[in-house]
Order: C-alpha cells, then sequence, then structure tokens
C-alpha cells in the first residue's frame, strides 16, 4: 500500500516562537509607488510596532511571487547580515505558510528576528486576474486549460465551487451571506477599502462574472503591503507588546495529491485544506472548538464555507446552514471570521492581512473586536482548492 | 441541484472554440504531452496510460502515480464522458475574447468513461449555457483552430437520448 499517508503530528515550534510586531502600507488601486518602497515602508511599521530597529532583522521570509528580493531589501533596510531567508511558493498558497516557516526559523535557531512580508502593486501593477497575451503556450497544465478559455483563477475555482453547491445544495445565497458579513465588518475598519455596506440583495443583483461567482464574491485586486515580526518567546518577554504576547502554537501546510491544474483533484468538492486541517490538529492537539476565532483566506467567498467544513468548525456540507443570515460569523457571532472584513474588502495582500488580524484580536485591537468574549487562540487558515497553509495563534 | 434556471430568453451556445487566446506551442511542449497533440490532429482522443499498472492519467506525466512506472502509452479512449463541472464565463479576461465578443462561453471539466476521476478540460457546443448540467453526458469531437493549424482542440456535444 503505496499511498497511506503517514502522520505529522510533531510540533517542533510550539509556543517556540512570538509575532511581536504587524505593519503595512495605506491599502489603495493605485500607490504610486515602487514596490519595493512599500515593502519598506510596512517593514518599518511592524519593525515599529515590535519595537526593533529594522538594523535588527536577520531573517527574511518572502512569498515567491514577490518581486522584492533578499538582496534588495538587505539594502534598503540596513540590515547588517542576512542569516536566514525562504521563499515560500504562490501567491495565496504561501498564506499563512510564511507564518509557520518564520517559526519554524525561529525555533531551529537559524535568525533572531524574521519577518514575513508581501508587498504589490495587484491593481495598478500586472493584475492575476487577467489573463496572459497572446504569446503561446510551453505545455504544462496551462497547455490543457486556456486553448478552452480556461485562463484565470475564477475560472478554475468556479468549477470548484459548482461541483460543492451541486453536492452539498449551497447557493449563491448563501455566499452572498460572507460577502456582506466581510463587508459589515470592512465598513468598521479604516484600512479597508471597501467600506460600504452592502445587502444580500446586492450581492444577488451584481454583476455575474464567472457563473457561479458574482462580482461580490471576489475579492479585490489593490497596491499594498503588509508585514510582520517573528522572534523567540523569550525576546517577545523584553518588546513591546510583551502585555499581549501573540505565540505561533502550530503550523500546517498541505496539497493533497493531483492538484496542478486543480481540476483533476480526487473529490473536486472537497478542498486539498482537509489535509492541511488533519496535520494541524494533530500537531497542536487541538481541535475547532478551541478555536475564538477564524480568519480565512478569502479569495472567493465560497471559501469560507469550505474553509468552515474542512477545518471542522461544522460537518461537511453544514456550513451553508452555519452562514445563512450571517449571524454566526459575525464580529459578535458565535465563531467571528475576518474581522478585518478579509481580502474581500480589506485588502487583498495574499493572506498576510489574516494573520495580522489574528494578532490583533488577541491584543483586543481590531475595529471589529468580539465584545462577547475574550480571544485567546485564532485559526488563521487557507483553502485554495490547490495548496494550503493554516496556522494557530495564541495568546502567551 | 443547481440548475434549472428561470430565465427564458438563454444565452447563444459556443458552436466553436475560443479564438485568438493562447495554444500550446508544439517546439516547446514536452515530449510527454506530445502524443496527446498528435492524437487530437488525427481525430483521436489520446489518453496516457501506464503500460504496467494500466492506470489512464490526465495532466500527462513522466511517472505514474500510481505505481510509479516509466513506460507508458498514448490509449486512444471512446471520447464518452459527463459533464462533471462547469462555468459560465460572462466577463472576458482575454483581449481576444472581449474583442471578438466571445461572451458567455462555457468551461467544462469532463470525466471520461474509462475510468473514475479521469477528467479533461474543454467546451460544451451547441448547448446554451443556461442548459448544461452535471452530469450531462456527452460526445467528443474534434475542430482545429483557426489560429494554429497544427493545433486540434477537442470539444464536446451533448449525446441526445441517453
Amino acid at each position: 500500500m503505496a499511498n497511506a499517508i503517514i502522520p505529522a503530528d510533531t510540533n517542533g515550534i510550539r509556543d517556540r516562537a512570538a509575532i511581536v510586531g504587524i505593519g503595512e502600507t495605506e491599502f489603495s488601486w493605485d500607490s504610486g509607488r515602487s514596490e519595493l518602497q512599500l515593502a519598506s515602508e510596512a517593514i518599518k511599521a511592524a519593525c515599529d510596532d515590535a519595537g526593533i530597529a529594522p538594523q535588527d532583522i536577520d531573517g527574511l521570509i518572502r512569498y515567491d511571487m514577490e518581486s522584492n528580493h533578499e538582496t534588495l531589501l538587505t539594502q534598503s533596510l540596513g540590515i547588517r547580515n542576512l542569516r536566514h531567508w525562504e521563499s515560500v511558493s504562490y501567491g495565496g498558497g504561501a498564506g499563512n505558510a510564511v507564518v509557520g516557516h518564520a517559526a519554524a526559523a525561529i525555533a531551529a535557531g537559524y535568525a533572531n528576528y524574521v519577518v514575513c512580508f508581501r508587498a504589490a502593486n495587484l491593481r495598478s501593477g500586472i493584475r492575476l486576474g487577467r489573463a496572459r497575451g497572446p504569446e503561446r503556450i510551453a505545455g504544462g497544465a496551462d497547455s490543457f486549460a486556456v486553448p478552452w478559455g480556461n485562463m484565470a483563477p475564477a475560472h478554475r475555482f468556479g468549477m470548484f465551487v459548482r461541483r460543492y453547491m451541486h453536492r452539498y445544495g449551497a447557493t449563491s445565497r448563501h455566499f452572498g451571506w460572507v460577502a456582506v458579513t466581510l463587508r459589515e465588518h470592512a465598513s468598521r475598519n479604516p484600512r479597508a477599502l471597501r467600506r460600504e455596506p452592502i445587502t444580500i440583495d446586492d450581492h444577488q443583483n451584481s454583476r455575474m462574472v464567472v457563473d457561479p461567482l458574482h462580482v461580490l464574491d471576489f475579492c479585490q485586486e489593490n497596491d499594498g503591503a503588509a508585514a510582520i515580526v517573528v522572534t523567540t518567546a523569550e525576546r517577545a518577554r523584553e518588546l513591546r507588546h510583551s502585555g499581549t504576547p501573540t505565540l505561533i502554537e502550530a503550523a500546517a501546510q498541505g496539497s493533497g495529491p493531483r492538484n496542478d491544474g486543480i481540476i483533476y483533484r480526487p473529490d473536486l468538492a472537497v478542498a486539498e485544506s482537509e489535509h492541511t486541517a488533519r496535520d494541524l490538529w494533530a500537531r497542536a492537539r487541538l481541535s475547532a472548538a478551541d478555536m475564538d476565532a477564524m480568519m480565512f483566506y478569502d479569495h472567493f467567498t465560497p471559501f469560507c464555507l469550505i474553509n468552515l467544513e474542512t477545518y471542522g468548525f461544522v460537518p461537511p456540507g453544514e456550513a451553508k446552514d452555519f452562514v445563512e443570515g450571517g449571524d454566526n460569523i459575525r464580529f459578535d457571532g458565535a465563531l467571528p471570521v475576518n474581522t478585518h472584513g478579509g481580502n474581500h474588502s480589506e485588502a487583498y495582500i495574499h493572506g498576510l492581512t489574516h494573520v495580522q488580524e489574528a494578532v490583533r484580536l488577541i491584543r483586543g485591537t481590531s475595529t471589529a473586536q468580539p465584545p462577547h468574549k475574550t480571544i485567546n487562540r485564532v485559526l488563521s487558515c487557507s483553502s485554495v482548492a490547490q495548496l494550503s497553509g493554516a496556522v494557530i495563534i495564541r495568546r502567551g | 441541484m443547481t440548475q434549472p434556471s428561470q430565465q427564458t430568453v438563454k444565452s447563444p451556445p459556443m458552436t466553436a472554440p475560443l479564438e485568438g487566446v493562447p495554444l500550446p506551442d508544439l517546439e516547446r511542449v514536452p515530449d510527454y504531452e506530445q502524443g496527446f497533440w498528435e492524437g487530437t490532429r488525427q481525430g483521436e482522443l489520446r489518453i496516457q496510460r501506464c503500460t504496467d499498472c494500466g492506470l489512464f492519467r490526465h495532466l500527462p506525466t513522466p511517472m505514474c502515480p500510481e505505481c510509479s512506472s516509466l513506460a507508458c502509452e498514448w490509449a486512444r479512449v471512446s471520447g464518452r464522458g459527463f459533464v462533471y463541472s462547469y462555468v459560465i464565463v460572462r466577463h472576458p479576461v482575454h483581449p481576444a475574447i472581449r474583442e471578438k465578443e466571445q461572451t458567455p462561453y462555457n468551461i467544462c471539466v469532463i470525466e471520461l468513461a474509462e475510468q473514475e476521476g479521469l477528467r479533461i478540460c474543454s467546451n460544451v457546443l451547441h448547448v446554451a449555457p443556461e442548459d448544461i448540467t452535471i452530469d450531462m453526458p456527452v460526445q467528443v469531437a474534434f475542430i482545429a483552430t483557426v489560429d494554429e493549424p497544427d493545433i486540434t482542440l477537442p470539444v464536446f456535444l451533448p449525446v441526445s437520448g441517453s
């Protein structure tokens, strides 16, 4: 039996690393400046929040879509000596994973202050939602997709979503409740790009872009940067936010099989994050019931339902009932979800803002801070239907 | 479950593959993918199959994901299958689709009859977008692209009465 999955339940990072600083630029549709400028500003802001100098940084973890490579940042930030650097594959696929990698680097002693960052002009520069030009394709998954018009993320994810709807009876209205709730959260958040509240009818009447996805199911494309500073739990006690330490309790990534091109996965209605979730909970020795809030990677609203199910907050097929009306996932509900407004309404920085919001919730500084409970543990997770990452942030 | 549509006016069906979209460059397509395009040029849907364990696989790869054999062949399949999932694209993201006003169009995942989970991406022609359904039975057809004479695309047609 070659295909049995060997359990991964060893948690070598448990509580060894802490997030001590978060920072970002303003979010916009046209930043008017370079991506290096954005990265430098966000990292400086995160260092200020931590109470360290950019020159103290000795580890960098970027997304591999990032244009700001290590030499550029070492130069720009005045880093004395970069001891550790990594790039984590893809954009959304690296969401949360960068933080898990940072915790591993800290636990291994590879660096003292590791910064995870993402800086991009994703609106005024190259837009991910636009298809490439007329050039011919040199093989691979694209050559078996693009000739039939399958050329944008919404096309691939839409086929996943259609299959999910077919399996569980979820409808566009359920996705609409996610959109309405995320926008309500963003309406309280001055950083957010889209703050005008919407109704379920606004969602249902919004333009159909890739049926079954309305335009109000999509995340934004925008410019901006975000950064977080990770260090050892011991050093965190000496820094600015020592009163509300935020520890990285566990992390996981997962791909599942046959994920190239997305549509060939064994059961397209079940996300690859079932693998990520299994490992995360085994390593943490926790379950969804232990989480006080969920930050999920909302490239498209249906993935709220999918994360709720694969990470075990509700049984498969029941997320549609859980999100109905929005009450359960609102900041004052049973499971606060994306209290910053998410990729959908705050800004799309490839998921790093979700980890920042987890930190704010534990510090008690979210603009949609749950009034009814203390937030001690937050799951920041993704379910990209191809590759996913997840991290548990807890109060130290 | 997601159908039927309430719309009274249906969108026009696709009658041909999209024009002006990027196509494979056979000069650069890797060796382990060439058999697919050789097949379509000859009007056959050929899928890579492991000659040791018999497993079909798509996307093409150098190695069998089940038994790790490096031996494979391009096996002609029946071209019968069903719509496993689909989207209707109403907003163009490529200049050629915008300029030639080729929306709406459908993208379908077709599961082939030969093996559970064996799927390819395609378009279903001559069916209004509103009438496409999951599990709809389809049969392959072949159309040479207008843009590149060396590329023939497999597309699918509905099978009536089944």
